[in-house]
């Protein structure tokens, strides 16, 4: 599957620190560029288990996870997605188990 | 999509004002649905005031508010989520084809089956749990379950909507029927016998929601992928409500371990002080999680492999695009699985036979994440205990590993092993009696119980010291 994957937090501790609206402006943004989702699709995920440094935001399969994300941070975090670097300073917050578990689902070999 | 109709009696999102036959008909369900809550519902608080989220919409501007309601006046309403993505079938033979807004008549029967058994379970968890009110450790806690309670309630109205709908007289007879099965009635039970179990005490109550409501969120999410459209979209809006009810347990099984070792860490034994050991919690947790991933059904299953391949159930997450394979074939899916002779044999299954096997790899995943975030408040309160997810094969009985003795590191054991050995992995008696011991009410605003830990945060923007429920 070509189409990359954003998935933003909405678990309990994301959603008080403002997930919801940022994954609206996330989309919105992401959007403008791929109107078709042909090339990233965004949508929600219950929960990643990194509440503590939520909001929490996962890109695959780059298998980039960030971490204590705020709307000022989307800027870099697009660019990284239309071709750019990733956006080092909001990785590696959480323990690498943590990650491990998100990208044992989507690694399915399935 | 119809406008959300808040004033109806019956509030909805389906546009009930222009179905008149459909709406008389939900109206007449509507009283024996009150009789039931009033009669098997949550016993004694139905005249207090609890403060409530209640669902009033689906869309983007928020979909719910919070107030002051005595229960069975609350607004039970019928929402289905908003369209989304192409309104193609995403999965399965149909792959590609456009998702059904009506019910094909080929697949009536299993469709009808899938919701009155999604369905059952919404009354008989409120069955189950119309006692523990009266144990209740906070009134944050006793808000809590009865959110969970009301919101299970909105659940069934959903499924009732769907049978009502799609299903002419077969669905109302169905509809009726949720009514008058009953858990743990030994002549009418509910369908699923997890769901015929009560919850007697609060460690049972946050077991459940974080365990078994789990198994309910990884099945609507199945249901959700659904090429039936009114049934998908039903689904998906059951999810946003059931978060909080995972969250409910997920966050109050942590309270407890959490509790009991902040006495630890003081060299307090937490039974002195009536709290619950971590060793007695783990059992509780083996004995829940076991019991939730029987609710999954065989792993290797022709019925789960006709409900894919007729695009009614998908996998977990499907029309993410995450699998490589929609039609799922050709692939297989290992199982290793007990012998006759005592030793583990390994065999595979075509991949779509797996999709109860696969739903519930995601379940264990999704489920050792909580655990790791229970054994990090461990950590950092400077207990060595950890808790542990038993193995997919300890104390099953459904699937290819029922009825065996297997540890919960998944070690298959003799008979007298497991005889033996049984009390150390499952609740005793003497457990639950101990348990059932700590359970009483604390109905003080800002007071809690001994035995588990205020939350980090209130409801709705309020305090823990908040008036959750006031008493009449």
């Amino acid at each position: 599957m070509s189409t990359r994957l954003v998935y933003v937090c909405e678990g309990g501790d994301c959603t008080e620190k403002g997930s919801v609206e940022l994954f609206e402006r996330l989309r919105n943004m992401l959007h403008e560029w791929d109107p078709e989702e042909r090339r990233i699709r965004v949508r929600k995920y219950p929960c990643f288990g990194g509440c503590e440094f939520g909001i929490n935001i996962t890109i695959w399969p780059d298998r980039i996870f960030y971490s204590k994300v705020g709307v000022e941070d989307l800027p870099d975090i697009v660019a990284h997605i239309r071709g750019g670097e990733p956006v080092k300073r909001l990785t590696g917050a959480v323990r690498p188990d943590v990650e491990d578990i998100i990208w044992q689902m989507l690694d399915s070999p399935w | 999509m119809s406008e959300v109709d808040l004033e109806a009696r019956i509030p909805n999102n389906v546009g009930l004002r222009d179905n008149k036959r459909l709406m008389r008909a939900l109206e007449t369900w509507q009283p024996a649905f009150l009789d039931w809550w009033r009669g098997l519902g949550p016993s004694d608080f139905n005249e207090d005031l609890i403060y409530l989220r209640t669902a009033v919409g689906v869309g983007k501007g928020g979909w719910a508010h919070y107030d002051y309601v005595k229960m069975p006046d609350y607004r039970w309403g019928i929402f289905l989520a908003e369209p989304s993505g192409d309104q193609k079938i995403h999965f399965g033979d149909h792959l590609g084809e456009p998702v059904w807004t009506e019910v094909p008549g080929e697949f009536r029967n299993r469709l009808r089956r899938l919701i009155v058994t999604q369905g059952d379970t919404e009354p008989a968890s409120v069955e189950q749990q119309r006692l523990l009110g009266k144990t209740a450790p906070s009134l944050y806690d006793l808000r809590s379950l009865f959110q969970v309670n009301v919101e299970e309630g909105r659940h069934l109205w959903a499924m009732v909507y769907l049978l009502h709908t799609y299903f002419g007289k077969d669905g109302r007879e169905e509809a009726e029927a949720m009514l008058h099965r009953h858990s743990g009635d030994p002549d009418n039970p509910r369908i699923l016998e997890a769901f015929n179990k009560p919850i007697e005490t609060w460690v049972d109550f946050f077991c459940f929601t974080t365990f078994t409501d789990r198994d309910g969120k990884y099945q609507l999410a199945a249901l959700a992928e659904s090429g039936f459209d009114p049934l998908a979209r039903t689904t998906q809006f059951m999810l946003t409500e059931e978060a909080y009810h995972m969250q409910t347990g997920e966050n109050g099984v942590g309270r407890i371990l959490h509790r009991s070792a902040e006495l630890m860490r003081e060299g307090i034994d937490p039974k002195s002080r009536g709290a619950i050991p971590l060793d007695l919690m783990q059992r509780y947790i083996n004995f829940w999680a076991s019991a939730s991933m029987d609710l999954f059904g065989g792993e290797d299953s022709t019925n789960a492999a006709e409900s894919f391949a007729m695009g009614l159930k998908g996998r977990y997450r499907e029309g993410d695009g995450i699998y490589k394979d929609p039609k799922a074939l050709g692939a297989e899916y290992p199982l290793e699985v007990p012998a006759e002779d005592g030793t583990m044999t390994k065999k595979s299954i075509p991949l779509r036979r797996a999709m109860n096997a696969l739903l519930l790899d995601a379940y264990v995943q999704d489920c050792t994440r909580i655990v790791s975030r229970w054994n990090r408040d461990l950590d950092r309160l400077g207990v060595d205990f950890r808790i542990r997810l038993p193995s997919k094969r300890f104390n099953r009985n459904q699937g290819v590993y029922a009825g065996r003795p297997f540890s919960p590191d998944g070690d298959l054991l003799t008979r007298e092993e497991w005889e033996a050995r049984k009390d150390e992995w499952l609740p005793s008696e003497k457990d639950r009696d101990y348990v059932k011991s700590c359970m009483k009410a604390v109905y003080e605003p800002g007071k809690i119980a001994n035995w588990i830990a205020p939350p980090h945060q209130g409801v709705d923007g309020k305090p823990f010291e908040f008036e959750y429920v006031k008493f009449h």
